[in-house]
Parts: structure tokens; sequence; C-alpha cells
């Protein structure tokens, strides 16, 4: 619908003054010759989209690190079919804005006139920045939110053909949550009730619509009290309802600040001592989230998209997965996390996608080569060919737990997997523990 | 739903904690403070900061940022708001709107986006309750928070009515000049109020603090639950502070019993509703606004 609005605006909408304009200025460029295109041509320019600062900063927070390897790798240009290239990656911050995010794609499209774009992490800077990218007519490849999200929350409709030819996703999905959740569950012996907090935002509507049902079936009795507004101070009502239902799993998707105070609330009000499983999304995935919990943090399970135990090589980088992890820790003096290889992997499956192409200069033969996609990557495979919708790839989230790290550890946490049903190459490395037990 | 209505009413208490200093700037220097989230947060980075690399409680930590939020709130008066405040009435609050922009982004380069608490530093208190009959639960820490909230405002009221500083200081406030004529400094009596309500606003991001998580983005949210407590109680009258607060996280508890949902928008209608009362009490109704707008 949007997309014919907009295109019969352009058609009709071009003036004869435009035209005029627009004609004397192609004109010149091609009078200018073809020495100075010749020169644009030998580089390849990548516009790399992340939230760096502002609310959603912990996604971006290492990407500082991961886009100083990529570049160390392609300082000395980019050999694509016996021709050098060089490579520029143009990196922007959407201090966590959506609608900065879809300037910032805007302006690398027609100011910088990128050849290729990756956007990572969050519906809210992903979607903004596919969008322009889809209008314009600049391939587009993007990684860490739930792909239903991105392909059915940008218009696709079930079982219509993709309306998406310049756009692609890849990672996990509602499917993937489910496959983990209920391996994950299985682990220990419960009561199979499950009390859910799923917010009243993208993640969790879509996943209060498509999760729960499929949970349900498998023999979970699902507890909702309904969605809840992020920002809320206190949750006597949610906990006096799992308390009265007897619930021994806890799922919720929340933003840090809003499960710290329904945590230590629950905690108050003697909810968490029925609590054998407390698994968590959203919040969690960094480590800085469950260390602000104190003792409460202990033994929240949580499902990572990457974990340093993976046992992938990054192509463009040629970095295993510890090696990322513990290049990182000793560049930042910070605890790694699961976004390194997510960034990381973005990158591998762009330049894959550059290298397969035709012509890396031609956005068409660009978005051609990202539907044919078939690679392995820091997270594992990427394969556009044979996803449950065209322009989607589905990727892993691997079961884990956070507990206490060994005596003399660097950090105090340690990050275990504990179950691997979405990609069964990950190592499992210890049991899950019930949260109280 | 007894159980509910408590946790409402010690949540209130929380709410006139960090509505206090924003109310008392209000009240005596007549200027909206909108940097008073940030620097909330900027009390509670301070404390983390002692905490975590000094070992010392946050309690203990409190001797030494309280009184450093007091010379911030002093220089910020001399500093910044005496002059913006020259420039007219708008400008002292688009100056903390800056500054607030400023302390966000200066928190952000020197700690990063990770979210922080100081709870872990505070053992198990910030998940400790009495069990009363009834399956009732009250927190430790929110009683704590509530007493430090009843404490504070009385305190402040005392202070006002019955010390000379605290009378110069409300002498000011009703009319500066006439109280330089009787001799009262009213550069000093709002610097000095300056500092007070600085310190409000560290006990609050001490608070803030325990009772969840902060990160340099923090401030905004805070700063709304603070405005909306202060003009439900009456901006500008503290002991209205904590009623307000209370009334605030009761119309919060309400609006999550008949929605889950509901929680924020109740708050919000109750502030709503509250304004347009008091607009309309005092004569500048929908209508009264409008009349206002032809003549200017």
């Amino acid at each position: 619908m949007t997309h014919g609005i907009g295109s019969r605006s352009t058609t009709t909408g071009l003036s004869r003054r435009q035209f005029i304009a627009t004609s004397i200025a192609g004109g010149t460029a091609l009078a200018l010759g073809g020495k100075a295109f010749a020169q644009a041509g030998d580089t390849l320019k990548v516009g790399f989209v992340s939230p760096r600062t502002g609310p959603l900063a912990g996604f971006g927070q290492t990407d500082g690190y991961v886009l100083d390897l990529a570049r160390k790798a392609l300082a000395g240009g980019l050999d694509l079919g016996g021709k050098k290239y060089n490579v520029e990656i143009l990196d922007h911050d959407t201090q966590s804005d959506p609608s900065r995010a879809g300037q910032l794609a805007k302006d690398l499209i027609n100011n910088q006139a990128i050849d290729l774009m990756l956007a990572v992490s969050t519906p809210e800077v992903i979607n903004p920045v596919a969008d322009a990218c889809e209008a314009a007519g600049v391939p587009c490849l993007s990684t860490v939110m739930p792909w239903e999200a991105w392909y059915f929350g940008r218009g696709a409709k079930p079982g219509a053909p993709s309306p998406f030819k310049w756009t692609y996703h890849f990672g996990f999905g509602v499917g993937e949550f489910f496959k983990t959740y209920i391996s994950q569950w299985n682990l220990i012996e419960t009561n199979k009730k499950v009390g859910v907090m799923y917010p009243n935002d993208a993640d969790g509507n879509a996943i209060r619509a498509n999760l729960a049902p499929l949970l349900a079936k498998q023999g979970f009795t699902i507890v909702d009290p309904g969605a809840y507004e992020t920002g809320t101070t206190d949750y006597s009502s949610q906990i006096a309802l799992f308390k009265q239902e007897g619930v021994e799993i806890f799922n919720s998707f929340p933003i840090p600040p809003d499960f710290a105070a329904f945590w230590r609330q629950a905690a108050q009000q003697g909810l968490i001592k029925q609590i054998k499983i407390c698994q968590v999304a959203k919040t969690g995935l960094f480590p800085s989230d469950i260390e602000a919990l104190g003792d409460l943090g202990m033994k929240i399970s949580s499902a990572a998209y990457w974990h340093k135990a993976f046992p992938y090589k990054s192509p463009l980088t040629g970095v295993s997965g510890t090696e990322l992890a513990d290049g990182y820790e000793a560049a930042s003096g910070k605890q790694w996390t699961q976004q390194l290889g997510a960034s990381m992997s973005l990158l591998d499956a762009g330049f894959e996608a550059l290298k397969a192409s035709s012509d890396a200069k031609d956005k068409a033969a660009v978005a051609k080569a990202l539907s044919q996609l078939k690679t392995e990557t820091m997270i594992g495979k990427v394969d556009f060919t044979s996803g449950p919708v065209a322009n989607v790839s589905p990727g892993p989230i691997i079961g884990t737990q956070w507990v206490a790290a060994k005596e003399g550890a660097k950090f105090p946490l340690d990050y275990v997997v504990t179950e691997n049903a979405t990609d069964p190459k990950v190592p499992v490395e210890a049991k899950l523990v019930p949260y109280n037990g | 739903m007894s159980n509910q209505i408590i946790q409402g009413i010690l949540l209130g208490g929380y709410y006139a904690l960090i509505a206090c200093g924003l109310s008392f700037m209000f009240s005596v220097m007549r200027i909206i403070n909108l940097a008073h989230g940030s620097l909330a947060v900027l009390a509670a980075y301070a404390l983390w900061l002692l905490a975590s690399r000094f070992h010392v409680s946050p309690f203990v930590g409190l001797l030494i940022v309280l009184p450093l939020m007091a010379a911030i709130g002093w220089a910020l008066q001399r500093f910044l708001l005496e002059r913006s405040a020259r420039g007219g009435a708008l400008l002292p609050i688009l100056t903390t709107f800056g500054l607030a922009i400023v302390i966000d982004n200066l928190l952000f380069e020197q700690f990063g986006a990770d979210t922080r608490s100081l709870a872990p530093y505070i053992g198990s208190l910030s998940y400790d309750s009495w069990e009363w009959p009834g399956s009732i639960y009250v927190g430790k820490l929110a009683v704590v928070m509530f007493a430090t909230a009843i404490v504070l405002l009385g305190g402040l009221q005392l202070f006002l009515t019955h010390t000379r500083l605290g009378r110069s200081i409300r002498a000011t406030s009703e009319d500066p000049d006439t109280a330089g004529l009787v001799g009262v400094d009213a550069r000093r009596a709002n610097a000095i109020a300056a500092a007070i309500a600085m310190v409000t606003v560290g006990l609050a991001g001490a608070f803030l603090g325990m009772r969840a998580t902060f990160d340099p983005y923090a401030g905004a949210p805070q700063l709304l639950f603070a405005f909306e407590a202060a003009v439900i109680g009456g901006a500008g009258s503290l002991w209205g502070t904590l009623i307000g607060g209370i009334v605030l996280a009761l119309a919060q508890t309400l609006g999550a019993q008949v929605h889950p949902q509901g929680f924020l928008i109740g708050g919000h209608a109750v502030f709503l509703v509250v304004l347009f009362v008091r607009l309309s009490a005092s004569g500048l109704g929908p209508r009264g606004l409008l009349r206002l707008g032809k003549t200017s």
C-alpha cells in the first residue's frame, strides 16, 4: 500500500523544472567524464548503523572493537574478481532514536552513495534503516531482532510473496525461541506453569501473539496478567496472580530497569521462593544487567544469539569465538558480550555477499547475491535460499544461564551454555541449575 | 487488594522523595529544574563509584555525596541559573534542559551504557520484607524510603518556618526586592536554597539506585514522576508533595487493577484532572487560557 502511494507520487510529482534540473545534472556528470566515475568506483562504501549511545547503547558498546578488527582486515583492500577495491566502512550512531536512524540511512544513501547498508540491533534501529533502503533501492542486511517483527512488522503478509527486493535479515525468530524454551524448560522438573510478563512494545506483542500459543500446545500452562507499560514501578497485582496460580517458571522480555523493579518486588513478596526457572530475554543479554541485580541475578536463565563457545570463525577477520571474546576483554577491560559475535557476523555476511556478487558496485547485483547468500559466519550458517520466507535466514538462539564465576576469575559472572536445540554444533557447557535449589 | 494499596502508599513515599527537590526549587526560586532527574542519576553514579571502587556502603557514601551535591547546587545557582534568570522566566528552564543533556552525555562518556544499581552494595535490604497477616508484604527499603520522605519534608517545613535562614529564603521567594530592603541577601538565600534542593536530589538519587537500576539516560523518566507528584500535591507545598506522591502511586495502583496497562495511565489521568481543576479554580480554565493567549 505505502509502496504504491510512494511510487505514484514520485512519477507524477516530478515537475518540469525538476526534470530539467536532473537532466542537466546528469548531463554534466556524463560530460565530466568517466575518469571521476572510475575513481569513485574503486572504493566500496559500506554503511554500518547501530545504537552506540542512548538507552540501547548496551548493544552498540562492543561495535567499536568489532569495526576496528574489520577495518584492519580490510586495510589492504578487497580483491573481487581480480579487481582491487578500497573499502570504507561508514559507521553511524542512531542515539537509540528511530527517526534519527531513518535520517542517517537517507544521508548514507543520498550523500555518501553507499554500496551496501548494514544495520544491527533492535527494531528501533533496523526497521527505519531497512525501510529507507527498500525505498531507495539500496541493498541492506541486518541482524539481531526477531525476524517476524522485521518481516511482518514492515508490512509483509503471511502467505503472500515477499514485498521486499532490497532488504535482507538474518537471526533468531519466535520459532527459535520456542524450540529453545521447550528444550531449556524440560531440563528441570516443574509443574509446567509459566508466569509471563510481556510488555506492550514491538517485541512483547510479537512474543505474546506468536510464542505463547506454541508453548501452550506443548503442555505448558501460560499465566498472563496482560501487557504492562514500560516504566511501570509497582507490580503487586501481577505478583499476586503468579503466587495464586503457583507458577514455577517465569518468562519475560523486559528492559533492565523494569525487570530490576519487578524481580526485587517479587523477592519482597515471596514469589521467587516458588520459581524454579527464571527465563528472561532482553534484560540479561549483557553481564552488567545481571550484576545490577546483585544476589537475585544469579541463576537467571537467558538465551544468546551468540556465545564465545560457538565453534565458528569469522571469514572476514579470521578470529574464532574465544579469540574475539578474549581480544575484546583485553582491549576494553570489560567482560565479553554476545553482541560481539552478532555484529561480527553482520560484517561477515555483508562482505561475503559483496564477494559473491557479479559486480560489487552494482546494487542490483549485490541484492541478488544477498538473496542467494549461503555462507558460514561468526554466528554460524546464514542461508537466504531456504528460509521460512524470502529475505529471511533464521539463526540460533542458545539456552544459557548466568552463574557465579569460579574463584579467581576476572569477572564476577559466568555465562554458560545449557542447551543447543537451535544449533547442535554449539557445545553444551553446563547443566541448568534451578533458580531456587 | 489491601496489599496493593499498602504497596501504593509506600511507593508514594519514593515519589515524594524524588519530587521534593523539584517542588522546593519551584516554590523558593520559581525555577522548574528539568535537569532534576539527571542530577539524581549523577548522585547515584557518585554513590556507585564509591561503593564499587572503594567499598563504601551507599549509606556511608551519602556523607560524601550529599555535601558534594550541595556544592553543585550552590554553584549551579551562582554561575548558571542566576545569570540565565536575568534573561527572562523561560531562559532558566531552557538552561536546565541543556544541562540535563550535558549531564546525561558526560555520564555516558565516563561510565558507558552499562546498567547499574546500588542494590548489590546494601546486602539484601533491597528485597527484604516483613510479612504481615493477610499476606501483606512490607518491603524494608520501601519503609526506609517512606520514613526518609517524612523526615525530609517535615524537616524542610520546620526549617522554612522556624529558622532565620528559612524565613529569609521564604521572604526572598515572595518578593526579593522588599526582602533586600530589610537586609536579606537574596543571592545568598537563593544559592543556599539551591544547595538544599540538591541535597534532596542526592537522596532521591540514592534511593533510585537502591530501589531500581539506572544508566546514563535514566534521568528523564524520574523527572516525569517527580513532576507529576509535585503538581498533584500543589507545586511549592512540601506536605502537599507527600500527598501528591501517594495520590500518584495510588492512582497508578488503581489503574493497574483496572487493566495491567493502566498503571502509568492512571497516574497521568490523575495528574491531568488535578491540573484542570487547579486551572479552573484559579480562573484560568481552558477559556481563561484562551483569553490569556489573545491578550498577549
